[in-house]
């Protein structure tokens, strides 16, 4: 999807209400392959939105505050930051392009009044400082106003610099570059729960980082066979735990989950635990291996479950039961029976995200043609929503969608083909407050 | 028999896929080569199961058939159908028959008649002419051991593959060695849908087609 959709928030009890809010970026077809949007993520406080793209910018978005002459302005985004994150590099030792497109954008927690993120492309990790500046200083003794520096001899009396209001600008500055650590291209960062270090994960290799230290990392996890031609399974994503500093987890693409833990050893190659769901042989089809890698994990809030994302699927683990999932919830079982034309496609090779709500009583998670699916773990039920503009008013609640109504519509079984560069709803990031 | 089509076909789009992917910005990534990986050996040992379980009805026939003189017409009416299906006797695999591989099929991606550009003047000539088409086979195994060095699949990431086949063997190699029973069946008829996949009718054959890209995926 080239534009981030709108945002919904829990009504009265327990119930849902999915409200259509903004469209951010191009709507229309034409979008400049720079301008795809790669990654989006709330801040902790959910007032700032920021999202990456192709082309290396990151643009963050700000909620509006209450305003009680405009009330329906409140939840609405615009546009606070823009600035170019990563840029195009060329790797002369291997005569290889580094793409800039951001991979993924992690907001650290906010200690004081400047806002702080980590931002990755497939090399390098960048830490971004974003502030801002509402005042100016009017005044100096040693230059005038415009900048120029004054003549010290005609200097005859002191004066004291005022800090007067200006238009409010803010300003991203690079504060740390973490640099030349990764072989491969790294898919995951994430910010420990210590807000001192972090880590970064590509297909093999696992690096532990700390904030203020950019020329060195700690290798924690390394599955790299001596023999490459021995590789059966790559680390699709990896997560620290939201509470406990020393537990990390990283899933791979035979869709299993290893979570570690950093007091054990140096090198976290041996797992503490060990997820994985016993494959069903009357599910086994040709490309089973490839449907069951996993594209996402993420901790819920409270740090007792963890919720894997696969091509058709989402699983929520119990960290105190390996042996399986304790939900399952079936995204669009309805591609089963058409891998082959998703492999013919590359739409197999889609990598959805998953997120908790704030409560952990919901989870979502993306599918094709604009639709994404919310679980609510409560009741048990699920629902479909399409992330549109065309059938969706502003602030008008998102209508539950049927599979079976787009299919009708769309005159059958060409629905179920989901087409390269059609909507699908990868991203996702649930603003939790 | 249908089964060892779509198992062809999916060999020689995975090899498409395998190729497109060096092509693309940022390099090849480890995750998709070892997924197409996955896939080409899956469809290969689907292949291969296939092609045994066609054999083995002509296996036990034959063994059973000469107490029965009723069963003689059969059995050779048989044997000269099988012969079609079973492994063709060409002495040049690359030698390619089929008038209609330049037609890009079009479940496969957009982009093999860009990548087959230099070796379709021999291979696509008219097929009255094929047997003015010069034997591509041994030059294939002498190309390939120049050429072996400069895969690029193996080269970034790996160190040059041993001969014990994984993940990443290197592919002219694998293709040559694994695919050569391919590209010894002569073209079929256009194949039908099978019932899981919707292949379009327009398919053309898909081992004419892997002649293409071997060669192609070769001389890079």
């Amino acid at each position: 999807m080239a534009g981030a959709g709108g945002g919904g928030c829990p009504a009265g009890g327990n119930d849902f209400q999915w409200c259509f809010s903004q469209v951010k970026g191009a709507i229309d077809e034409d979008v400049a392959e720079a301008d795809i949007i790669s990654t989006v993520e709330f801040n902790y406080s959910g007032d700032l939105l920021a999202t990456g793209d192709k082309g290396g910018r990151v643009v963050i978005f700000q909620r509006e505050q209450e305003n009680k002459s405009r009330p329906h302005s409140r939840g609405e985004y615009n546009v606070y930051s823009t600035f170019q994150s990563h840029e195009p590099e060329f790797d002369y030792l291997k005569s290889l392009e580094i793409e800039e497109k951001i991979n993924k954008i992690r907001w650290l927690p906010q200690q004081n009044a400047a806002h702080f993120l980590l931002s990755t492309n497939d090399k390098t990790i960048k830490l971004w400082k974003i502030s801002e500046r509402d005042k100016r200083a009017e005044g100096y003794n040693l230059k005038d106003e415009d900048g120029r520096l004054r003549d010290p001899f005609r200097i005859t009396a002191l004066r004291v610099p005022i800090l007067k209001p200006m238009d409010l600008m803010v300003e991203a500055s690079p504060r740390r570059i973490f640099a030349n650590a990764h072989t491969y291209h790294i898919n995951s960062i994430s910010v420990n729960s210590d807000h001192e270090t972090y880590l970064s994960a590509d297909d093999l290799r696992i690096n532990l980082w700390h904030l203020e230290i950019t020329d060195r990392s700690f290798n924690i996890v390394d599955i790299k066979p001596a023999n490459m031609e021995e590789l059966t399974e790559v680390i699709t994503a990896a997560e620290f735990h939201p509470h406990q500093c020393n537990v990390f987890v990283y899933s791979s693409s035979k869709g299993t989950i290893r979570l570690c833990d950093m007091r054990s050893s140096a090198l976290c190659d041996r797992h503490s635990k060990f997820f994985e769901e016993p494959e069903d042989p009357s599910s086994r089809s040709f490309f089973s291996e490839i449907i069951s890698s996993i594209s996402d994990v993420k901790f819920s809030h409270s740090g007792r479950y963890m919720m894997t994302r696969d091509y058709l699927s989402v699983k929520v683990w119990d960290l105190n039961m390996e042996s399986r999932p304790v939900e399952t919830h079936q995204v669009h079982e309805y591609l089963r029976s058409k891998l082959c034309s998703l492999y013919e496609n590359d739409c197999i090779f889609d990598k959805f995200e998953c997120c908790w709500n704030g409560s952990d009583s919901a989870i979502m998670t993306g599918s094709y043609n604009n639709f994404f699916r919310m679980f609510d773990r409560d009741t048990r039920r699920d629902v479909t929503l399409e992330a549109s503009r065309e059938s969706s008013k502003p602030r008008a609640s998102l209508k539950p969608r049927k599979t079976q109504e787009k299919a009708a519509s769309a005159g059958g079984p060409v629905w179920f083909r989901p087409r390269r560069g059609a909507r699908q709803a990868l991203l996702l990031t649930w603003r939790c407050s | 028999m249908e089964v060892q089509k779509e198992a062809q076909r999916i060999m020689t789009l995975s090899v498409w896929k395998m190729y497109h992917s060096r092509m693309q910005r940022g390099g090849l990534r480890l995750h998709r080569s070892l997924q197409l990986s996955l896939v080409m050996r899956s469809a290969r040992e689907l292949y291969l199961s296939a092609k045994v379980e066609a054999l083995e009805p002509e296996v036990s026939l034959l063994a059973a058939l000469p107490s029965d003189p009723r069963l003689h017409p059969p059995r050779e009416a048989e044997s000269t159908a099988e012969t079609p299906d079973g492994e063709h006797p060409s002495p040049e695999p690359m030698d390619t028959q089929a008038p209609t591989a330049e037609e890009t099929s079009a479940c496969c991606a957009p982009r093999p008649a860009k990548v087959s550009r230099k070796r379709r003047s021999s291979s696509l000539s008219d097929g009255g002419d094929t047997g003015l088409v010069p034997s591509k086979k041994a030059r294939l195994e002498e190309k390939e051991e120049e050429e072996g060095a400069s895969s690029e699949v193996a080269d970034r990431l790996q160190p040059p593959p041993a001969q014990a086949e994984g993940a990443f063997p290197n592919l002219a190699r694998v293709l040559q060695r694994r695919f050569s029973g391919l590209l010894n069946c002569s073209p079929a008829a256009p194949p039908t849908a099978p019932p899981a996949c919707e292949a379009k009718p327009a398919c053309r054959p898909a081992d004419s087609m892997l002649n293409v890209l071997v060669r192609a995926v070769v001389a890079f």
